[in-house]
């Protein structure tokens, strides 16, 4: 009886012990005793021009085995990309410093670092606590001048490594907060793309040719185009998804019932809980669906007057009406401004499709200045718009900017630039180009620098960026 | 002036004439009223009586398809493959019906008086040229324009459903002036016979 007893408390300790191991993605940060110095390192990021010059070792590996020290790698590796896609910081490519030997921060190569122009180091150690737990203390070292070996950030970060996406999940963790405390700047590293793609090429039963009935379906992606993975089965037609505000919802158009109506598909439910809120049938056709800023509600284009006008629901199918009722016009692509006290939609009232802004109650219409044909606005939290714009070589990404009115193009006019979706924290816009051959997804700075590739197989179109999800 | 105005009704009425002599479809009553299963249980395939035998010789009916229906033994999907409804073609962003679509659509309307339970979906489609959102309505307006044309030829509206597929559904993959000259259409599709 004895035995049993001790046995069982034996097991809980165990039991214990093991549940310190952390769920994927959840990472636990904390400040690392050492003090920091934070002014000498303001002081140069003060400097105009100055961005400072980075390098980022391999980390110091303990415990574990040859997959450990791989995750180890992935790490450092997605940290780097992550880092240097918020262009805070000049990025010192990992294959050139590939041949300094990795070191504990206190016994840096300074020499070797400084003579490949770094300002600083941020050198870490891995300790791999269990086959799937990783403690990461990472440390910002100063290289050049009076600065060299002093500490600018000091954090420790505890890391579950049960699954594939456990290294990812890690850095942008990391990432995310040596962004915010360094630079106070919402990074995007922890937030996701959806998109739809033809890429499994499930043909539609029933079309009459294989390329009149390619289906498309809802995929999603971190925001690198990492961890792709379908997220709709339903051999249809499922397009311009919309991410909620909350992050915890998407909006879709699908044709699986033979119409384009809008679904809202919630992504922690089991089955995802599919709505219909705006009605459709096979006489009343709902598409481009988008999320006003705090969720309650869905603007939406649909024919249900007889032509093709801005639509209002609420989220429950509730209080269904017309925001822009013009019986001669077409008038689609609604997207909520940051307050959400107005929308911006295309309509052709005029002749080309034009870029017009209302007030969420239908008062107060305004035709903004631009004379191009546009497509697709999309209203950012930093207050401009981005959408697509006719130009004479075809389609390019543009945006509005409301502190600075005026149009710029960001895209360069090779191949045809559509469909834009803004990062949430305003600095990036992922769209749909011809430019690979394909349709692929691609994101670029809101400055109109550093195409980057999100997608390989097949057509993707489409992207959604995912919000800011409340923690 | 009276004249013009009475020939479309004329039209309306002969159609719905016609529609009315057609002989109803006969519908084969339940097996058993509702509740009043032989045996009341909840498995009535085991208590259900065996058929009787097939009646022989005359007194019988013979069945045999109408000779001039093609179409009465093909099912929807390859009616569909082959279609005898043609597809209306558009100029470049244009929801316009010129002298050759009318005529492709009133043949199309003579196909479904011809028969008469068919009910088709006018599908919308359109080139890549435009922006993806865009043609999303430009689609919707083409296969509005047919289907409210094939209305003025006496075809009623539950007959006739609409869907846009913007550029979604390409009916030819290229990318030059011949694939977007196909691809630019309202395509009919048989939904039900």
């Amino acid at each position: 009886m004895m035995k049993v007893r001790i046995a069982i408390t034996l097991f809980l300790a165990a039991l214990a012990l093991t549940t310190v191991s952390r769920p994927d993605g959840v990472v636990y940060a904390s400040r690392l005793a050492a003090g920091t110095a934070q002014d000498e390192f303001a002081l140069a990021l003060s400097n105009v021009g100055a961005h400072p010059h980075i390098g980022l070792p391999n980390f110091v590996v303990t415990g574990g085995g040859a997959d450990q020290a791989t995750a180890a790698t992935t790490i450092a590796d997605v940290l780097w990309s992550d880092i240097d896609f918020e262009r805070e910081y000049d990025m010192i490519p990992r294959k050139r410093s590939a041949s300094i030997p990795v070191a504990p921060p206190a016994t840096l190569p300074f020499d070797q670092w400084s003579d490949l122009g770094a300002d600083f180091v941020l050198a870490g150690t891995a300790r791999f606590t269990s086959a799937t737990a990783v403690t990461i203390e990472l440390r910002l070292i100063g290289i050049k001048g009076a600065g060299r070996g002093k500490e600018y950030f000091a954090m420790q970060y505890d890391c579950g490594m049960q699954t594939a996406r456990g290294p990812r999940d890690c850095a942008h963790a990391i990432a995310d907060d040596f962004h915010k405390q360094k630079r106070n700047l919402d990074g995007v590293a922890r937030t996701k793309l959806a998109f739809s793609s033809n890429r499994d090429a499930m043909r539609v039963t029933g079309r009459p040719t294989t390329t009149a009935g390619q289906g498309k379906e809802i995929y999603l992606s971190d925001y690198d185009g990492a961890n792709q993975q379908r997220f709709t089965v339903n051999r249809s037609l499922n397009i311009n998804p919309s991410w909620s505000p909350s992050g915890g919802a998407l909006a879709y158009t699908s044709y699986a019932s033979g119409f384009p109506d809008i679904y809202v598909a919630n992504l922690a439910e089991p089955g995802r809980a599919l709505t219909r809120p705006a009605h459709g049938s096979d006489q009343v056709q709902n598409q481009l669906p988008a999320w006003s800023p705090d969720g309650t509600k869905l603007a939406f284009m649909s024919n249900r007057s007889g032509n093709n006008d801005i639509w209002i629901v609420n989220r429950d199918g509730s209080d269904l009406h017309n925001l822009t009722n013009t019986p001669s016009a077409n008038d689609g692509a609604p997207s909520w401004s940051p307050d959400g006290g107005k929308l911006a939609f295309t309509s052709d009232r005029t002749g080309a499709n034009q870029l017009y802004v209302v007030t969420a109650a239908g008062t107060g219409l305004q035709r903004l200045p631009i004379s191009q044909k546009i497509d697709r606005p999309t209203w950012s939290r930093l207050n401009f718009i981005a959408f697509t714009i006719e130009t004479s070589s075809g389609h390019d990404i543009a945006i509005y900017d409301f502190n600075n009115p005026g149009v710029k193009i960001l895209t360069d006019g090779v191949g045809s630039n559509e469909s834009p979706a803004i990062a949430p924290n305003g600095r990036h816009i992922a769209f749909v180009t011809t430019r690979w051959g394909h349709k692929q997804l691609a994101i670029i700075d809101r400055t109109g620098q550093n195409i980057q590739k999100i997608t390989e197989v097949g057509d993707n179109e489409h992207p959604t960026w995912q919000p800011f999800t409340t923690k | 002036m009276k004249r013009i105005v009475l020939i479309p009704v004329l039209a309306l009425l002969m159609a719905a004439a016609c529609g009315g002599k057609k002989p109803p479809v006969p519908v084969a009553p339940p097996p058993f009223p509702n509740g009043s299963a032989p045996g009341g249980g909840a498995d009535t395939t085991a208590s259900r009586p065996p058929d009787p035998p097939p009646v022989p010789g005359g007194g019988g009916v013979t069945a045999r398809p109408i000779p001039n229906d093609p179409y009465s033994a093909r099912d929807i999907k390859d009616i569909n493959d082959n279609s005898p409804l043609k597809p209306v073609y558009f100029l470049y962003d244009s929801d316009q019906l010129d002298d050759t679509a009318k005529k492709v659509i009133a043949s199309n309307a003579d196909v479904l008086k011809q028969q008469a339970t068919w009910v088709v979906t006018v599908e919308g489609h359109c080139d890549e040229r435009g922006t993806a959102e865009y043609n999303l309505a430009l689609g919707d307006r083409r296969a509005l324009a047919v289907r409210n044309y094939m209305l003025t030829l006496g075809i009623t509206a539950e007959r006739l459903r609409t869907v846009s597929y913007g550029k979604e559904f390409p009916f030819d993959p290229g990318h030059d002036e011949t694939a977007w000259s196909h691809n630019r259409r309202a395509h009919f599709m048989l939904t039900s016979k």
